[in-house]
């Protein structure tokens, strides 16, 4: 298993669209990809549960990823958050 | 025909046409779920259902998705692709089915109790912009509630045969729902004339009435339905010898529509020689076509803010560019007028931080707001000088009530085409700007603002809205918001002469060409306007009256107009001048047979 940690720099935070990006981005793993804060941390291919993270501007978010890609989809979620997932705001 | 009791209701005028239908009645209430406990017999039944009401929701809104693409535009579809991603959530459906297995509950409160832990966790939240994206996750649940409960779901999206939409109230991401093919007209209890559906429906060349008071209590699906935009009557249970009546009003109003699409390619100038010119208002790329079909010479009006409120994230300056630049170009060589962001009032983006204002329409909305945000600023003003290269482009500022305002948006300008200058993009150096009239203050300080702009706009909506002290969406107060009172007449002749004496031209991109129909547009020729915009479905109407009369007859009627005490007055005067110069124009108001 490899972990990380990435700040929210989007100034809406991680709202829906980008949640839909995430999740988007973690399914194209096969490891098991871990999101959240304070040690509560939810499946990162699920809608729902990154909706509802409520990270906003600032947050820091810690990935815990396990599985045969895991080092290559930390690199890649981490990268997506730490820039701003690519919009411009 | 019905052997119910024909009743009739009479709200405002808020699109031309008629049509029949029966009704569809929108309602967007939630449905009550309790704990049902079930038999252990009964789990695999229940599992089945939730699986299918999540797999018909799915279906229900990857059609609208790919219906929105196809009618309205890319643009459109996106806002409800995070509503198809919720649905498609595996650990959403295995965590319900592991409630309805455990705890022996039906599917719709299992399913509730998945949703709403998030939500309660959306509720927690300190950020306001992320709070209010539980909507989209509350949507989602009630469309799978409803399929759940086998309801018909009596959304706009689900919407699948033709119809008479009857709603409260449609705000602008209702109208994604919106499906042209199937909603054959439109009447809501609330708004005014100006409000977001009204601008939709005539947009769209669809027959609407707004404002009717608490009608959906009359009103149950599928009862018949007859709707006059022109009068502004519903007419629910139609008898016979009333359905007869309207069909011949209808039969007339076509013939009107068709006859008057004859003359859209002739120009648009009066019996004496003088020329106006004649433009539409658009929202969306989508809507140029119809801009070339019904004769208009370029865009008046293109309000930019509909390109911001449809997305989660502010558009950058390149995705700004390329949507501007096929906009110029696809209505070049005639010129498009951008009118800058004018965010506020009621239209609200989810990206704007704080939208919590007492007065919102005399809030931080048009040129207030981009003035504190220049990043937002700035981006879009690059985005419009780099599409200007592709054709003719016009910039206009919203709002403005200072001149101050004037003076540090044209500084910005300047920035702007110097930092692009020294970037080495593509621009165009001459581009027209001018603002917007559409406050008082802008009216009685025009003859300063005219030294520093190159043309003015009147937006009549608002200046109705702030000079008569009316909220345009107010059904109980509608009866102040007139375009033809006085007052208006006066501001309005008081803007063109100032803007003339400084040789600026002066426009009008307002409402009051088509609320007002034929009576506006014979004041506003005899106001001396340079230029009309409006919806593009109203052009060949208004060159048809343009090419009706003299220039000079319109200019001593609005002599009179403005000796006139009252706007029953001013209409009366208008109606006699028809009746005795020009009665032809009458036929262009078909009235409602009752």
């Amino acid at each position: 298993m490899v972990t990380g940690k990435v700040k929210v720099e989007n100034k809406n935070g991680i709202h829906l669209r980008l949640a839909g990006e995430l999740v988007k981005a973690a399914t194209r793993f096969k490891a098991t990809v871990m999101i959240g804060r304070d040690g509560e941390l939810i499946n990162a291919k699920s809608m729902l549960g990154v909706a509802g993270l409520g990270a906003q501007y600032g947050t820091e978010l810690e990935l815990n990823v396990d599985g045969e890609d895991e080092k290559n989809a930390l690199d890649t979620l981490v990268d997506l958050i730490k820039n701003r997932f690519y919009v411009e705001e | 025909m019905s052997s119910k009791k024909e009743m009739i209701f009479t709200g405002i005028p808020a699109a031309p046409g008629i049509a029949f239908g029966q009704a569809f009645v929108v309602n967007i209430e939630d449905l009550p779920v309790t704990a049902e406990p079930i038999e252990d017999d009964m789990v695999e039944d229940e599992i089945a259902r939730m699986e299918s009401a999540l797999k018909q929701t799915g279906e229900e809104l990857s059609g609208l998705h790919s219906t929105l693409e196809a009618e309205m535009g890319e643009e459109h579809a996106k806002i409800l692709d995070s509503h198809i991603m919720l649905i498609a959530d595996e650990l959403m459906k295995t965590e319900t089915i592991q409630i309805i297995r455990n705890d022996k509950v039906n599917a719709a409160c299992a399913f509730s109790r998945v949703i709403d832990k998030t939500l309660r966790t959306f509720d927690q939240m300190e950020d306001q912009y992320l709070k209010e994206r539980a909507e989209d996750i509350r949507d989602v649940k009630k469309r799978v509630i409803r399929n759940l409960f086998g309801h018909k779901v009596e959304g706009l999206a689900n919407l699948r045969r033709e119809a008479v939409v009857v709603a409260h109230n449609l705000t602008p991401a209702d109208t994604v729902g919106f499906r042209k093919k199937f909603v054959k007209a439109f009447v809501s209890e609330m708004g005014g004339s100006t409000s977001h559906a009204a601008i939709i429906a005539r947009s769209m060349g669809i027959p609407a009435v707004v404002g009717l008071d608490e009608v959906r209590s009359h009103i149950k699906p599928f009862d018949e339905l007859i709707v006059d935009g022109i009068s502004g009557q519903v007419i629910l249970h139609p008898k016979e010898e009333t359905i007869a009546l309207y069909e011949q009003a209808q039969e007339r109003f076509l013939e009107m529509e068709e006859e008057l699409l004859t003359i859209k390619d002739y120009p648009a100038v009066t019996l004496d020689g003088r020329t106006i010119e004649l433009s539409a208002n658009i929202e969306t790329l989508d809507e140029v076509e119809d801009i070339k079909s019904h004769g208009a010479k370029g865009v008046g009006l293109f309000r930019t803010e509909y390109f911001f409120i449809t997305r989660g994230t502010l558009p950058g300056e390149e995705e700004q560019y390329r949507y501007y630049s096929e906009v110029v170009k696809n209505v070049a060589p005639d010129p498009v007028l951008f009118r800058t962001l004018d965010i506020g009032g009621d239209k609200i983006a989810a990206w704007v931080d704080d939208t919590q204002e007492e007065n919102p329409f005399m809030g931080w909305r048009g040129i207030r707001f981009t003035l504190s945000r220049k990043d937002i600023f700035r981006t879009q003003l690059r985005a419009i000088y780099r599409a200007a290269v592709f054709g003719r482009v016009r910039i206009m500022f919203p709002m403005v009530s200072i001149v101050d305002e004037v003076r540090q948006a044209m500084d910005i300008c300047r920035e702007v085409q110097d930092d692009l200058k020294r970037e080495n993009y593509q621009f165009d150096h001459n581009v027209e700007t001018g603002i917007m009239i559409e406050t008082p203050s802008a009216v009685a300080m025009a003859d300063v603002l005219a030294k520093e702009v190159d043309f003015f706009s009147i937006g009549s909506n608002d200046l109705v809205q702030y000079a008569l002290a009316v909220d345009r969406g107010n059904s109980r107060i509608s009866y102040l918001y007139s375009p033809m009172h006085p007052a208006i007449i006066r501001l309005i002749n008081d803007t063109a002469q100032v803007a003339h004496n400084n040789n600026i031209w002066v426009g009008l991109c307002g409402e009051m060409v088509a609320d007002a129909r034929v009576r506006g547009t014979l004041l506003l020729i005899g106001l001396g306007l340079d230029e009309f915009s409006a919806s593009a479905y109203l052009i060949p109407e208004i060159k048809k009256i343009i090419r009706s009369v003299t220039y000079d007859e319109t200019k001593s009627m609005v002599k009179m107009a403005l000796t006139k005490a009252t706007a029953t007055e001013v209409v009366e005067l208008i109606d006699q001048f028809i009746e005795e110069k020009r009665p032809e124009l009458k036929e262009l108001i078909p009235k409602g047979a009752i």
